[in-house]
């Protein structure tokens, strides 16, 4: 379970950032008192355009970024105390994430085992099964940097499932992939939730959130406009169709 | 954890062709270049010069008696050509020599009688070297014969017109005065190739880890960021100390495998350098140095949004290293009490004694605990600015 209870996140401008903004404020404020919870077995999603704070809510569950303010716990732990047995539980995967390119996958996939402490033998088979499931064999002892965009997708996927994570947070992972490639994450979240795992995503394709989740939440300007079920979302929907109600949402919260 | 990451980055930058450049083939080909440029300049000038017709003109009254002196100097004190010559005046001289007419024109003197001493202007090119030092070697054997000449002619040995006769002692080695020389350009290089080592790994490791948006995936291990630090760090100060091993290595190639320098006294300091002792001693300088290096780099680094903006950030501050690497190479700076506490100084002094063999183990200490001490404070600089979230996401 991934539990955020009123979390905040300011940051600080340096003086350049000052001036490109044209403002003389010293403090941004990016996510203002945002509580949700993402349950087992079920998928959350966090919507919002652009800049929304989407990705520094994710940032700060995955404990790259310490809240201002605020409580997150992932799986029972404190993620702002005991940030390492927060991550030991955590599978983070982002659109934008980049692989060490001058390694295999097959480096590349015991490195980040040893990071996550998995036992040799437990590691080689949970690899096996992930090769086989999205047949990365053919590919194994290639550089990285060598591979196609789609390859590269299944070897991040390999990466972040490798210690079998308990939560699985993707910061809006189909950004830029072919439908080919998005289809092997769309079947990763489906998979993860099957096996009971907590998983939160981000996105701003409305068709997708529709696709897979069971919980939404709406983010705007930092602050959440909607927090609820998939179902209570298209229940009091007033537009013809979700996305259009999405943009209902955000323009009603701007005015 | 440390060892895992340690290991990662190390097959990481083996497989980096800039690192490699930087940390091994540029290092390891720079003295066996470097000697064999100068050696081969060095003995083409030589022979050369030996083999160059000195053409040379003798003007005066005397010259008709003075051109057979010349003549008969031995052919292996360097050919030479007797070019009959009736200037006009001193201009034409100059002129004849500047045109390359002439290399070296003799205006001698009249002398009144055997007694009086004959006096000879001797005009020459001061760029040209050789010619220069040709016409002192035959000036030099004529001044022997017309001394012995004249002894005879008097009935003199040499013995009994010399006052005195003085034999110079020198009580330091040869090793010590190549060590003072050799001494100050070697540790020189080491302490650069030290530098250039940790600079490519220092971008790759942190600010290309960002460039590459891998750094995110990274934190996200569990892993403490001390222990990603320290492990980047270490594969860091590791390439910088190999640099300088292949330095080393690139001496001793020069010397045992392509036997650039022929000289036997330089040899034998080159020899005495390339000792267990004397690089387990230099590393020994050469790990705190290189990992206050490494500490001056990484905040650079980790602030920097890409790899050319770390490298033009990086590149001036070669020449904070190099400044206080010619200063220790100056004549008459000493390693005391004073530049024992300068960094960087304080290293190249340190291993200018060890080649000179007159080490002073107390200055050699406060040097070494002096570097040490920047080191950690640069250690704790990286620190604060890995574990900087504005550093992490830009």
């Amino acid at each position: 379970m991934i539990l955020l209870d009123n979390v905040s996140k300011t940051f600080e401008l340096s003086a350049k950032q000052r001036k490109e903004r044209n403002t003389k404020d010293r403090e941004l404020p990016v996510v203002n008192k945002v509580s949700f919870q993402c349950q087992p077995g079920r998928v959350f999603s966090l919507l919002g355009p652009n800049g929304a704070g989407k990705t520094t809510t994710l940032r700060m569950i995955a404990t790259i970024l310490k809240p201002s303010a605020g409580k997150i716990e992932i799986g029972g732990v404190d993620a702002i105390k005991q940030p390492l047995q927060a991550l030991k539980k955590i599978g983070f995967l982002t659109g934008s994430a980049g692989l060490y390119e001058r390694l295999t996958p097959e480096e590349l996939i015991h490195y980040f085992a040893d990071l996550y402490g998995v036992d040799k033998e437990v590691a080689i088979k949970r690899k096996l099964e992930l090769y086989d499931m999205l047949e990365v064999h053919p590919f194994k002892n290639k550089r990285i940097g060598k591979l196609s965009t789609g390859m590269k997708q299944k070897v991040s996927i390999i990466r972040t499932m490798i210690h079998d994570p308990e939560v699985v947070v993707f910061d809006e992972p189909t950004s830029g992939l072919d439908v080919i490639t998005a289809e092997n994450i769309i079947r990763l979240i489906r998979n993860c939730k099957e096996s009971g795992k907590t998983v939160i995503f981000s996105s701003h394709i409305m068709s997708e959130v529709d696709l897979l989740c069971d919980d939404l939440a709406i983010i705007h300007q930092g602050s959440l406009i909607f927090n609820g079920t998939m179902q209570a979302f298209r229940d009091d929907m007033q537009a013809s169709n979700l996305t259009e109600e999405f943009i209902r949402i955000v323009e009603h919260a701007k005015s | 954890m440390i060892r895992v990451i340690f290991f990662k980055e190390i097959k990481e930058l083996l497989r980096d062709r800039r690192t490699m450049m930087a940390m091994m083939v540029i290092p390891i080909l720079v003295f066996p270049l470097l000697l064999g440029v100068i050696m081969t300049m060095t003995k083409n000038f030589e022979e050369s010069q030996a083999s160059e017709v000195l053409k040379i003109g003798v003007v005066g009254d005397l010259a008709n008696a003075f051109i057979p002196k010349i003549q008969a100097i031995p052919e292996d004190a360097g050919p030479k050509m007797i070019i009959p010559f009736q200037p006009e005046n001193i201009e034409e001289v100059k002129r004849l020599i500047r045109n390359d007419s002439l290399n070296i024109v003799i205006v001698l003197s009249t002398v009144t009688d055997t007694y009086s001493l004959q006096r000879m202007e001797v005009f020459f090119q001061g760029t040209n070297l050789g010619s220069q030092n040709r016409v002192k070697t035959y000036l030099a054997i004529l001044e022997e014969i017309g001394r012995k000449d004249k002894l005879a002619e008097f009935g003199l040995t040499p013995e009994q017109i010399t006052p005195f006769e003085v034999e110079y002692i020198n009580v330091s080695t040869n090793e010590e005065m190549i060590g003072k020389i050799a001494g100050g350009f070697l540790p020189y290089i080491f302490i650069i190739f030290g530098f250039i080592g940790c600079m490519y790994p220092a971008i790759d490791l942190f600010t290309g880890e960002k460039e590459r948006k891998t750094l995110e995936t990274l934190l996200t291990a569990p892993v403490s960021r001390w222990k990603i630090l320290v492990g980047k760090m270490m594969v860091v100060v590791t390439s910088g100390l190999l640099a300088a091993v292949f330095a080393i290595i690139g001496l001793f190639l020069a010397m045992e495998v392509f036997e650039l320098v022929e000289d036997p006294e330089l040899r034998g300091v080159i020899k005495n350098i390339l000792n267990p002792v004397f690089i387990a001693s230099l590393l020994l300088l050469l790990i705190p140095l290189t990992l206050f290096f490494a500490g001056i780099m990484i905040p650079i680094t980790v602030g920097a949004q890409s790899f050319k903006e770390a490298q033009s950030v990086l590149t001036p501050i070669n020449f904070l290293v190099i400044l206080p690497a010619i200063i220790g190479l100056l004549p008459g700076i000493e390693l005391n009490y004073i530049t024992a506490f300068i960094p960087i100084v304080n290293v190249v002094l340190s291993t200018k004694e060890l080649i000179a063999g007159s080490l002073d183990l107390v200055l050699v200490g406060i040097s070494f605990a002096t570097t040490v001490f920047f080191a950690a404070l640069s250690v704790l600089v990286s620190y604060k600015r890995f574990g900087s979230e504005k550093n992490i996401v830009g």
